[in-house]
C-alpha cells in the first residue's frame, strides 16, 4: 500500500507539470477582456502540483513500513478476469460497435467466467444487443457506435 | 413570497406532476431506481448518469421529474440489498445493513423491509414539507448574488466537499483542483480558443462529465466489489402485510429518532456535496447513543434500520434544494442531474423560480407524488426485486460494462470517451484504495466552468484585484466559512501527527467508502 502510495503521488506531480505545460501555451496574464484563457488552468495545474507533492514528501517520510500488499493476494485472479475483458470490450465496440462487440464479449464472459450452457450462451448475447438496438436506433433514434465492419455492411462505405 | 402564494404554487405544481405523462414517467423512474438500487455496482448517481442521454427528447419537466423518481427509486431499493443480502446497494445503505440483516437472518425481513421503506418515506415526506417552505425564500435572498457571492458559495460548496469526507484533507483538495482542472479542457468560453487539449481533436468538445462519472462510479465499483469477493447469499424474501402492520405498531416509540433523522439528514443534505451517505451514518451514530436500547444496536434492532434510513432520505431531499434555488448540487447525484439542467437548455440558479415555474413545481409536486407511488411500489414488489439478485455474475458484470459503454458513448458520440471512461475506470479504482475520495473530483467537474466564469468575472469587476471579495460582505462571508472549513481537519490531521510523531508512527485515516 504505501509502495502505491508514492507511485501515485510521483504520477501525480508528473501529470499536473504536463499540465502546467500546457497551460502555459496560452495567455496566463491580465489581458484586454480580463484574465487569459490560461490564466484559470495554469493555477488550478500549480495547486495540484503543490499538494500532490506534500502527499509525495509525506508518503516518502512515512517510510516503507511494511503493510498489507495494494492488491489482497487472492484478489489477482478475480481482478483480471474482469478487468482485461473491460480493455477487450472496449477495443472490441471500438472496431465492431456494440452490437457485436458487446455480443461477443457477453457471450465469452457467459461461457469462459459464468460457465453456463450454451443454449443460454446464445439466447443472452443474442437478446440483449437485439434490445438495446431496439431502444436505442429505433426508438429513441440515438445511434450507438457500430464499428468499421456493421458500417460497411449497412451502408457499404 | 407568502405562504398562500407558496401553497397556490404547489397545488399548481402537483397538477403538473399529476399529469398522466407525467405520472406514467414517475412510475418508470421509481421501478427503473429501485431496480437500480438493488443492483450492486450501480447506485443512484450511475442510473441516472446512465438514463440522462434518454431524456434529451423529454420535456424539461418530466425530464426532472423522470430522473428524481429514479433517485427516490435506489434510495428504497438500496435498503432491500443491504437487508436481504447484506450488500449494501448504495453507499448510504451501509448503515442499513447493521441491524437490517441480523433482523433477516432472525426470520424477521419483512420485518426490516418494512420498517427500512416506511421510514424512508417519512423522512422523505417531512424534508418534502420543509422543501417546500424554505426554497422560494433561499431563491429570493440567492437572487441578489453578483459573481463574487457566486465564487464565494461555489467555493464554500468544494470546502463542504472536502472539509465533511472525512478522510486526508489534503487529498479532498487534489481531487477538488483535479476535478475543475479537468473541466477546463475544451474551447475556452471567453476567448473561444482550446485548452488543455493537448492538440487532440476530439478533446476540443471538451471531457463529457457523465463519462468520467460512469467510469469513476460504475467501472471503479465493479473492480472494487470483485477484490473483495462477491459473495450473493441472500435470505428468501417474504413481505406479508401482517409484517407491515406488525411494525407500524411499534413506529410511535420511535418518533425521536425519526424527528432526529430527519432534521439531521436535511439539513446535511441541504450543505454541498455532502448527501446521504454521512447523514445515515451520523443518524445511526446518534441513535445508538440516545436509545435506551442502544446497547443492542447491531444485533438486529428495528431502530437502528429506522435511523440511517429517515436521514438517508431526509438528505436525498435536502441536496435537491440549493441545487434548485442556488445551482449547487448538495450531492454527487444532485450534480449529475444539474449537468441535465444545461442538456435541457435551462440555467440552474435562482432564476429557475421566477422564469420556469412550471419545471421547478412541477419537480416539488412530483416528490409528493413520486415518494407516496413509490412507497406503495416497493412494499408491494419485494419479491420481484430480489430476484434481481439471482442474475449470476458471468450475466450481470458483463451487462454493466455494457450498458455502461452504451452511457458513455451516447454523451458525446464519442468511442474515444470509451477509452477516457476505461481509463476513468481504473483511476477511480486506484483513487478509491488509497483513499482519494471520488465525490469532490465529480462535483469539481460539473461546477467547473461556473466557478472560472464567476472567478473571472469577479476580477473584472475589481479590475484585477482579487480586493474585490473583501468589499462585499456576503461573499467574505461564505469565504471565511469555506476557509474554516477547510482548514479545521487539515489542522486536526496536523495535531494527530505531531502527538503521533511522539508516539506511534502517524497513519492517515482511510476514508470511507461512498
Amino acid at each position: 500500500m504505501q509502495r502505491g502510495e508514492l507511485l501515485m503521488a510521483l504520477g501525480l506531480v508528473a501529470g499536473a507539470l504536463l499540465l502546467v505545460r500546457e497551460a502555459l501555451r496560452l495567455p496566463i496574464a491580465w489581458t484586454s477582456a480580463g484574465p487569459g484563457p490560461g490564466f484559470f488552468p495554469f493555477w488550478l495545474a500549480v495547486g495540484v502540483t503543490i499538494v500532490a507533492a506534500v502527499i509525495l514528501v509525506r508518503a516518502w517520510r512515512a517510510g516503507r513500513r511494511r503493510d498489507e500488499p495494494f492488491v489482497p493476494p487472492g484478489a489477482w485472479k478475480p481482478l483480471a478476469i474482469v478487468f482485461f475483458p473491460m480493455v477487450a470490450v472496449v477495443a472490441l465496440i471500438h472496431y465492431l460497435g456494440i452490437y457485436l462487440g458487446g455480443a461477443l464479449y457477453l457471450a465469452g464472459y457467459m461461457r469462459l467466467v459464468g460457465r453456463h450452457r450454451w443454449a443460454q450462451v446464445a439466447v443472452v448475447s443474442v437478446a440483449l444487443p437485439l434490445v438495446l438496438f431496439l431502444i436505442f436506433e429505433r426508438w429513441f433514434l440515438m445511434p450507438m457506435p457500430k464499428g468499421l465492419a456493421l458500417e460497411w455492411f449497412l451502408y457499404g462505405r | 413570497m407568502s405562504l398562500l402564494g407558496i401553497f397556490h404554487d404547489l397545488l399548481y405544481g402537483i397538477g403538473v406532476a399529476a399529469s398522466p405523462t407525467n405520472l406514467f414517467v414517475a412510475a418508470v423512474g421509481l421501478l427503473l431506481g429501485t431496480a437500480i438500487g438493488v443492483l450492486p455496482g450501480l447506485g443512484g448517481t450511475n442510473g441516472i448518469a446512465l438514463l440522462l442521454p434518454l431524456t434529451f427528447r423529454l420535456q424539461p419537466t418530466s425530464a426532472i421529474i423522470l430522473l428524481s423518481s429514479v433517485y427516490w427509486g435506489a434510495i428504497f431499493g438500496g435498503a432491500i440489498t443491504s437487508i436481504l443480502f447484506n450488500i449494501p446497494g448504495e453507499p448510504w445503505s451501509v448503515a442499513t445493513t447493521f441491524d437490517g440483516h441480523p433482523l433477516a437472518k432472525q426470520g424477521k425481513p419483512g420485518i426490516a423491509l418494512a420498517a427500512a421503506f416506511t421510514s424512508s418515506f417519512i423522512g422523505a415526506f417531512i424534508s418534502i414539507v420543509l422543501f417546500t417552505f424554505f426554497a422560494p425564500p433561499l431563491a429570493e435572498v440567492a437572487l441578489k448574488f453578483g459573481p463574487p457571492e457566486n465564487f464565494a458559495v461555489l467555493l464554500l460548496a468544494f470546502a463542504t466537499i472536502a472539509g465533511l469526507e472525512g478522510g486526508d484533507p489534503l487529498k479532498s483538495v487534489l481531487m477538488t483542483l483535479l476535478g475543475l482542472l479537468l473541466g477546463t479542457v475544451g474551447f475556452d468560453i471567453v476567448s473561444g480558443s482550446p485548452r488543455m487539449t493537448f492538440d487532440v481533436v476530439a478533446l476540443q468538445s471538451g471531457i463529457n462529465f457523465i463519462v468520467i462519472a460512469i467510469g469513476l462510479f460504475g467501472l471503479g465499483e465493479i473492480l472494487l466489489t470483485v477484490e473483495e469477493g462477491l459473495r450473493l447469499e441472500g435470505v428468501r424474501a417474504r413481505l406479508s402485510f401482517r409484517d407491515v402492520w406488525e411494525t407500524w405498531k411499534l413506529f410511535p416509540r420511535y418518533v425521536w429518532t425519526i424527528i432526529r433523522g430527519t432534521a439531521l439528514g436535511f439539513w446535511i443534505g441541504v450543505l454541498p456535496g455532502t448527501g446521504a451517505t454521512p447523514a445515515s451514518f451520523m443518524s445511526y451514530g446518534l441513535a445508538r447513543q440516545f436509545s435506551p436500547r442502544g446497547h443492542r444496536f447491531g444485533t438486529g434492532e428495528v431502530e437502528g434500520v429506522v435511523a440511517p434510513e429517515t436521514a438517508a432520505h431526509a438528505a436525498g431531499i435536502g441536496a435537491l434544494l440549493p441545487m434548485i434555488t442556488l445551482g449547487i448540487p448538495g450531492s454527487p447525484t444532485a450534480a449529475v442531474m444539474l449537468a441535465g439542467f444545461f442538456i435541457w437548455g435551462l440555467n440552474p440558479g435562482p432564476l429557475l423560480f421566477r422564469e420556469q415555474r412550471e419545471f421547478v413545481w412541477g419537480l416539488i409536486g412530483s416528490m409528493y407524488l413520486a415518494n407516496v407511488i413509490g412507497v406503495l411500489i416497493v412494499l408491494t414488489m419485494v419479491p420481484a426485486f430480489a430476484a434481481i439478485n439471482r442474475i449470476p455474475f458471468g450475466i450481470l458484470a458483463p451487462l454493466i460494462v455494457i450498458l455502461s459503454s452504451v452511457g458513455a458513448y451516447a454523451a458525446n458520440n464519442q468511442v474515444l470517451d470509451l477509452w477516457i471512461m476505461l481509463a476513468s475506470g481504473l483511476a477511480g479504482y486506484l483513487f478509491k484504495k488509497l483513499g482519494y475520495p471520488l465525490a469532490p473530483l465529480v462535483v469539481a467537474l460539473v461546477l467547473g466552468d461556473m466557478t472560472e466564469q464567476a472567478l473571472r468575472q469577479s476580477l473584472i469587476m475589481g479590475q484585477g484585484s482579487p480586493a474585490i471579495f473583501l468589499h462585499r460582505p456576503i461573499a467574505l462571508t461564505f469565504m471565511a466559512a469555506a476557509l474554516a472549513l477547510v482548514a479545521l481537519p487539515a489542522l486536526r490531521a496536523l495535531r494527530r501527527q505531531a502527538r503521533g510523531r511522539r508516539g506511534a508512527a502517524p497513519a492517515p485515516a482511510p476514508a470511507p467508502r461512498g
